[in-house]
């Protein structure tokens, strides 16, 4: 008895130390210390990739959670608005010598125009109809910048400028760090934002209609025109994340691996498994799966299978995801 | 493009039966998505998988057995019976239990896993090749100008016939009746004594076992390989959409008018246009008429 006492008492002091503010502070620094110096300690260009996928996915997952987690609003075309970043930027830079550091800036805003208009056409629907609507319309622009090989280069592959050096940093392909320490930049202001984002008044809205939208309306909320703020803003950020992606990859084209159905469900299921209404869970995840999934390259298809998987575990018995997690570690 | 081939019957009614065989697979594929939405609510993103296990089923049924081809398109149709009530029973229904309200959209993403393991499990134990059987039914008779291979109209037959066989069975059986209840009204339909649970296994059972019939008699066309029912799954959802949600024979008119004209678009459309054209169709459609081409009822504005 009395050493099951004691024993629970340690567990105790140890999972209250491992909350404490001094531990949070601590695991807070550990996590941006790997972020910082993990890529350039281990010089691998290999591992510093795989460090920039799995940022890239994990902001773009967040980006989705904050339309899905936080209005729940299905954008099942997402990859199509990652490709409108993708392209404005590239096209925009191969036809009209525009700097790709403003591309950054127009691919977003060209993907939130394109999220506004669909925004105020479909949002006063159900949330399926917001799923099926952005899904085709995401096919819809996808087969556009395929059927237009004159100006795209269609399936054929536009190949794309690498950002142009600037406060005399090397931003050539061959520097790696540059383009990861620009994506740890870009990271830190978009979680920054929609971190900020989610704690203001809008985002109290957001998951006011995400629990209950009858409420909210009853409230006096306008629940079509905060959704519409989300979805314009989540278009922006991830127009700015496809113009990244575009010039630190050198090369777009229009598969559905990389702007369809499937890059679509890559990213939602990093989504789901991270803990959809966490934001940081995307991010997680994102780094957990693509580590995995370049981890276990070896097995093939199977960790496909895996990957399906968890999500359907997720689903059926995680359903906060990784994030579910979080009362045992934070 | 010769416009003058717009004039010549021959080729008119030679494109009119490849639509007619395209909009057949379009409507057993759609008639089963709708049937699941418009019960469960749920849609099904996963069916094109179906429609590929289908397919496979066939192919071993007729080429690795040697069983003639009806028996392996009915095997195809009774094996994804089997698979789809298993698997709304295992995990549609245990996420219907732990989601609560919102558990439609939770059980499309559900779907979605679906897919990915289907279709990488079928990479692994199938590979990437294709398996096809080359002729069902050999010949073609001629009728005035126009040639026509019995297989097109066996296919078009087959899905004619499981048509009204569905129709039959929704319109005459008990079980019918309470599933066009349940469709109509699942809580009133429940305190008359429905077993609602029943119900939907039993939609999603028949909504599969279409998918896999139509996997199993178009695999002359389609031969099985993993990604065989990603066209499918897409042409069937629009069809569904253009036809209102749930609403089935609307479903199969929007599938018999998508195919043929896919198959004029396909013949005298430059490019690949084609493809652009029945997502903007979907996309007017939602936004003009989101209760579909044919369904009088009203959108769910919630």
């Amino acid at each position: 008895m009395t050493t099951d006492t004691s024993v629970n008492r340690e567990t105790k002091a140890i999972a209250g130390f491992l909350r404490s503010t001094p531990a949070r502070v601590i695991k807070v620094a550990v996590l941006l210390a790997i972020l910082l110096f993990v890529p350039p300690l281990i010089d691998n260009p290999y591992v510093t990739r795989i460090f920039i996928s799995a940022m890239m996915l994990g902001v773009m997952a967040a980006i989705y959670d904050l339309m899905i987690g936080y209005a729940g609003l299905v954008n099942f075309g997402y990859a199509g608005f990652i490709a409108v970043g993708a392209y404005t930027s590239a096209l925009g830079e191969f036809h009209y010598g525009i700097s790709p550091w403003l591309g950054l800036f127009f691919g977003g805003v060209l993907s939130a125009f394109l999220g506004f208009l669909l925004g105020v056409i479909t949002l006063r629907l159900r949330g399926l109809y917001v799923a099926l609507m952005t899904f085709f319309v995401g096919e819809a622009i996808r087969f556009s910048i395929s059927n237009t090989p004159e100006f795209t280069r269609g399936m054929l592959g536009l190949s794309v400028a690498p950002f142009p050096d600037v406060f005399g940093i090397d931003f050539g392909r061959s520097n790696l760090y540059a383009y990861y320490y620009l994506l740890l930049v870009l990271t830190a202001v978009i979680m920054g934002f929609m971190w900020w984002l989610v704690k203001s008044r809008y985002g109290l809205a957001f998951e006011a209609l995400r629990e209950d939208q009858l409420a909210t309306q009853s409230l006096g909320l306008n629940t079509t025109k905060y959704k519409l703020y989300n979805f314009t803003i989540a278009s922006f950020l991830a127009g700015v994340m496809g113009a990244f992606y575009a010039h630190y990859l050198g090369i777009l084209s229009p598969s559905p691996e990389e702007f369809g159905v499937y890059r679509t469900v890559e990213i939602l299921s990093i989504t789901y498994i991270g803990g959809r209404g966490t934001l940081w869970g995307s991010l997680f995840s994102g780094f957990l799966l693509i580590g995995f999934q370049e981890y276990f390259r070896g097995i093939g298809p199977w960790r496909l299978v895996i990957f399906g998987a968890l999500l359907v575990f997720v689903m059926l018995f995680a359903r906060r995801g990784l994030a579910g997690l979080k009362k045992y570690l934070w | 493009m010769d416009y003058s081939l717009l004039l010549e019957p021959a080729i008119l009614s030679e494109v009119l039966v490849l639509g007619l065989e395209r909009g057949a697979m379009y409507a057993l594929m759609a008639s089963g998505l709708s049937l699941i939405f418009g019960i469960m609510g749920v849609k099904n993103f996963s069916h094109g998988e179906l429609f590929m296990l289908g397919g496979y089923v066939m192919f071993y049924v007729t080429m690795v057995l040697d069983l003639p081809w009806p028996i392996g398109v009915a095997a195809a149709a009774l094996v994804l019976l089997v698979v789809g009530m298993l698997i709304e029973r295992t995990l549609i229904e245990t996420l219907r239990r732990r989601a609560g309200r919102d558990w439609q959209l939770d059980a499309f993403v559900l779907t979605i896993g679906m897919l990915v393991i289907m279709q990488n499990l079928a990479l692994i134990f199938f590979g990437t090749e294709r398996r096809g059987v080359s002729d069902l039914i050999e010949g073609t008779f001629v009728l005035g100008p126009l040639l026509v291979s019995y297989e097109r109209l066996m296919i078009v037959g087959v899905a004619a016939a499981a048509g009204l066989a569905l129709w039959a069975f929704i319109r005459f059986t008990s079980l019918g009746k309470a599933i066009r209840a349940a469709s109509q009204d699942p809580h009133a339909a429940q305190t008359l004594g429905i077993d609602i649970q029943r119900i939907y296994t039993v939609s999603f059972g028949i909504g599969a076992a279409l998918a896999g019939l139509a996997g199993g008699l178009l695999i002359s066309i389609y031969p099985a390989h993993p990604t065989v029912g990603f066209q499918p799954v897409i042409k069937s959802i629009a069809c569904v959409i253009l036809g209102g949600l749930g609403y089935v024979p609307g479903a199969i008119i929007a599938a018999m008018l998508l195919g043929i004209i896919e198959a004029y678009a396909t013949f005298f459309m430059s490019g690949g246009w084609q493809n652009v054209m029945t997502p903007a169709l979907v996309v007017l459609i939602l936004i003009f008429r989101p209760s579909g081409l044919f369904s009088s009822s009203k959108v769910d504005r919630a």
